[in-house]
C-alpha cells in the first residue's frame, strides 16, 4: 500500500530503469531474505525434533505436542483451500474422520503398518474430496459453506449409525508400529513432527508454483484468470482434493494418537468449525498461520482443563476480538513489520518496483 | 401409516421451516450465515425451565418473555458483536457468529450444565385424528403456532412500514439509504426477529429433544439445508424446503429404519445443488458472494 503512495519521479523511474548492478543488488537482497526464511523455518523444525531429548520432558506432553501437530496439519489442508483458492469449507472434520477410520480400520483388519495406514487415510480423503469438489464447486462461498457442513454432519451420522464402524463403542487399536518397530508416545511425536514438515514443505512449494499462482489468481480475480487461460474447474478440484488429502493425513495421526477411534470424538461437527477456527485465528495468508492456531485451539481447553465451558467462552471471545482487530489473523499481525521492514530495504535500494514485487 | 407419517414429518418441517425462516431472515439483510441461530433457542429453552419452575410462571406468560429475552439477545448480538465488522466480507461475519456459539454454548454450559434436562411441559402424544390419519396433539399444536408465526412474518413483511422498509434493504441498501430508511435500526430489526424465531422454536423443541447446550445442533443444519433450498433468499423456498426435510426424514426413519433418518438432509442437499446450485425456486443469487 505504501508503495502506491510514493510517486517520486525516481520511484517511477526506476520501474523502467534500473541499472545492472542494482537489480543485482535487489536480487542479492531478495535471496537474502528468502535463505533467512528457510533458515529459519529450519531451525525451527529442529527444535521440535530436538525437543524429545530433553530430559524433563514425559510422554503426555509428547503426545498433547502430537495433537497440537495433528490439528496444524489439519488445518493447513483447511489453509490451501480458505486462505490460497479462497473457497471457505467448513466440513473439514468430515475429511479428517475419513482419514482417521481409514488408517484405523486398516490396522484393525489387515495389521498395516503406521506409514501404510497415513497413506491409505490421505489417499482415501483425496479421493472422496475429489468427487465431492464436483458438487460443491458449483456453489459459492456461503453455499459452499453450508453443504460442506452437511457433508460433516452426514459423515457424523454414517459413523454414528453404520454397524462397521462401531458407533460411540469405537475401535480399539494396538500399539503403533513403523516398519515391523513399535514406536511409542516419542516415536509417534517424531512421525507426526515429519508430517508436519513434509505438508509444510509440499504447501510452501505448491504455492510458490504455478499452480499454487492459478489458485490465488482464481482468488483474486475469478474472470480476469479464467480469461487469462486458468481452468478454474481444474484448478479448484486440485485444490480441494490436496486440501481433503492433508487433512487426512492428521485424521490417521489424529487416530493414532491415542490407538483410538469413535463416532464421539469423529462426528461431532464442531471439529471441522475448530479446524476453520485455527486458520482464522492463526492468519489464513501465511503459511505459519496454522502453527499458531492450531496451538491456539488445542492449548486452551488444555489449560483450562477444570472449566471446559469457561474455556468455549475464552475462545468465542477470542475469535471474535481476533477478527475485529486483526482480520488477517494473528500470524499475520507478527510478521507485518518484518514484511514492512523488507519492503523499505528493498525500496531503498532497488525502488518501488521491487518493493512491491516483494510483496 | 403413509399419511401419518406425512403428517408427522410436515410437523417436524414446521419447526424446521421456522429456523430455516431466521436464517434467510438475517442472511438477506446483512450476508452473514448466523451459526448462533441454534443457540439463541438454546437459550431461550433454558430461560424457559426458569420462568416455569422457579419464577412459576403459566405457559403463555413463559413463552412470551422467552421470545422477548431472546429478541432482546439477538438485539445485543447484533449491536454489541456483529456492528463493529458488518462491512467485512461474508466470511468474516460467518466466523464471527462461530465466536458467538462458542460463546453462548460455554455460556449455557456453565451456568446451566451439560446434562440433558427435561422440560417441564411435556409434549402431549395424544393421538387426534386428522383427515383420516393419526396425528399426536403436541405435534399438532407446533404446527399451529409455526402457521401462526409464519402469517404474522407474513402479514410484517406485505403491511407494515418496517417489513417493507426491511425488504428494500435487502433488495438494496444503499437506494434504502437515501430513502430515509434508517438501514442500521433495520439490521438491528432483523437480528430481533431471529432472535424471536428463535424463542418459539426453543420452546417448542425443548419437549420434543430435551434441553441441553448441543440440542439445536442438529435441527440447525436441517435448517441451513432448508435455507440453501430457497437459495438462503426465498422464504417459500426454505419454507418448502424445510417441510420436504421434514417429510422425507420421516419416510426415511418409517420405511428404512431411523438410522437412515438423519442422512437424508445431506443426501437431499447434494442431489437439489448437483442439478440446480441456485436452490429450489430459482432465484438467482443477487449478490456477489
Amino acid at each position: 500500500m505504501d508503495a502506491h503512495k510514493d510517486n517520486s519521479p525516481t520511484a517511477q523511474d526506476s520501474q523502467t530503469d534500473l541499472p545492472r548492478n542494482r537489480t543485482q543488488a535487489v536480487r542479492d537482497l531478495k535471496r537474502r531474505f528468502m535463505r533467512n526464511d528457510i533458515l529459519f523455518s529450519a531451525l525451527f523444525f529442529l527444535a521440535m525434533l530436538a525437543a524429545p531429548l530433553f530430559p524433563d520432558v514425559k510422554g503426555w506432553m509428547l503426545s498433547q505436542a502430537s495433537l497440537v501437530i495433528i490439528y496444524i496439519i489439519a488445518a493447513m489442508g483447511v489453509l490451501v483451500l480458505v486462505g490460497f483458492t479462497g473457497l471457505v469449507s467448513v466440513g473439514h472434520g468430515g475429511f479428517l474422520a475419513i482419514g482417521a477410520y481409514t488408517s484405523a480400520l486398516l490396522t484393525l483388519h489387515l495389521n498395516v503398518d503406521l506409514v501404510v495406514g497415513i497413506v491409505a487415510g490421505m489417499a482415501m480423503a483425496g479421493l472422496i474430496g475429489a468427487v465431492l469438489a464436483l458438487i460443491f464447486l458449483r456453489l459459492s462461498g456461503a453455499f459452499m459453506a453450508i453443504g460442506t457442513l452437511g457433508f460433516a454432519f452426514f459423515v457424523g451420522t454414517i459413523l454414528n449409525n453404520v454397524p462397521f464402524f462401531q458407533g460411540r463403542d469405537g475401535i480399539l487399536l494396538d500399539a503403533n508400529h513403523v516398519l515391523g518397530i513399535e514406536i511409542g508416545d516419542h516415536g509417534f511425536y517424531y512421525v507426526s513432527t515429519i508430517c508436519l514438515v513434509l505438508v509444510t514443505l509440499f504447501v510452501f512449494a505448491l504455492v510458490n508454483s504455478g499452480t499454487g499462482r492459478a489458485f490465488m489468481a482464481l482468488r483474486d480475480a475469478e474472470k480476469a484468470a479464467m480469461a487469462s487461460g486458468v481452468n478454474r474447474l481444474k484448478y479448484r478440484t486440485l485444490a480441494f482434493t490436496l486440501s481433503a488429502a492433508i487433512t487426512g493425513i492428521a485424521g490417521a495421526l489424529n487416530a493414532h494418537v491415542v490407538n483410538y477411534v469413535s463416532a464421539e470424538v469423529f462426528a461431532d461437527i464442531w471439529y471441522s468449525v475448530d479446524i476453520l477456527m485455527a486458520v482464522v485465528v492463526g492468519g489464513s495468508t501465511v503459511i505459519f498461520g496454522p502453527f499458531l492456531g492450531g496451538f491456539f485451539v488445542v492449548m486452551l481447553p488444555f489449560f483450562f482443563e477444570q472449566l471446559a465451558d469457561f474455556s468455549f467462552i475464552l475462545k468465542g471471545v477470542v475469535l471474535i476480538l481476533v477478527l475485529r482487530f486483526a482480520p488477517a489473523g494473528i500470524m499475520e499481525l507478527l510478521v507485518r513489520p518484518l514484511k514492512n521492514a523488507r519492503r523499505r530495504r528493498l525500496r531503498k535500494i532497488g525502488g518501488s518496483m521491487a518493493a512491491e514485487e516483494a510483496e | 401409516m403413509l399419511g401419518q407419517q406425512i403428517l408427522s414429518g410436515l410437523a417436524t418441517g414446521s419447526l424446521y421451516a421456522l429456523t430455516a425462516i431466521a436464517v434467510v431472515v438475517v442472511f438477506r439483510n446483512t450476508r452473514t450465515i448466523n451459526l448462533a441461530q441454534g443457540d439463541f433457542a438454546m437459550i431461550g429453552a433454558f430461560l424457559g425451565i426458569i420462568f416455569l419452575k422457579d419464577w412459576g410462571l403459566n405457559y403463555f406468560a413463559m413463552l412470551l418473555l422467552v421470545v422477548a429475552s431472546c429478541m432482546f439477545l439477538g438485539a445485543f448480538v447484533e449491536r454489541v458483536i456483529m456492528r463493529p465488522v458488518a462491512d467485512s466480507d461474508w466470511l468474516t461475519l460467518f466466523t464471527t457468529t462461530i465466536g458467538v456459539y462458542y460463546i453462548l454454548h460455554g455460556f449455557a454450559g456453565w451456568i446451566w450444565g451439560r446434562d440433558t434436562k427435561a422440560f417441564p411441559v411435556s409434549f402431549d402424544p395424544t393421538p387426534v385424528e386428522l383427515f383420516g390419519a393419526l396425528v399426536s396433539k403436541g405435534h399438532l399444536y407446533n404446527m399451529g403456532i409455526a402457521l401462526l408465526i409464519g402469517g404474522v412474518l407474513w402479514w410484517f413483511f406485505t403491511k407494515t412500514k418496517q417489513g417493507i422498509a426491511m425488504r428494500a434493504v435487502t433488495d438494496d441498501p444503499e437506494t434504502a439509504h437515501l430513502m430515509g430508511i434508517p438501514v442500521k435500526f433495520i439490521v438491528t430489526l432483523t437480528w430481533c426477529m431471529a432472535g424471536a424465531i428463535a424463542g418459539f422454536i426453543g420452546v417448542l423443541m425443548a419437549p420434543i429433544i430435551y434441553v441441553s447446550p448441543e440440542m439445536m445442533d442438529e435441527i440447525l443444519i436441517k435448517g441451513y439445508v432448508a435455507a440453501v433450498f430457497g437459495g438462503l433468499y426465498s422464504f417459500r423456498g426454505a419454507v418448502i424446503g424445510a417441510l420436504m426435510i421434514g417429510v422425507a426424514e420421516n419416510l426415511a426413519g418409517g420405511y428404512l429404519g431411523s438410522h437412515y433418518k438423519t442422512s437424508v438432509a445431506f443426501i437431499m442437499i447434494v442431489v437439489l445443488l448437483a442439478f440446480r446450485p441456485q436452490g429450489l425456486m430459482g432465484i438467482q443469487q443477487r449478490r456477489e458472494i
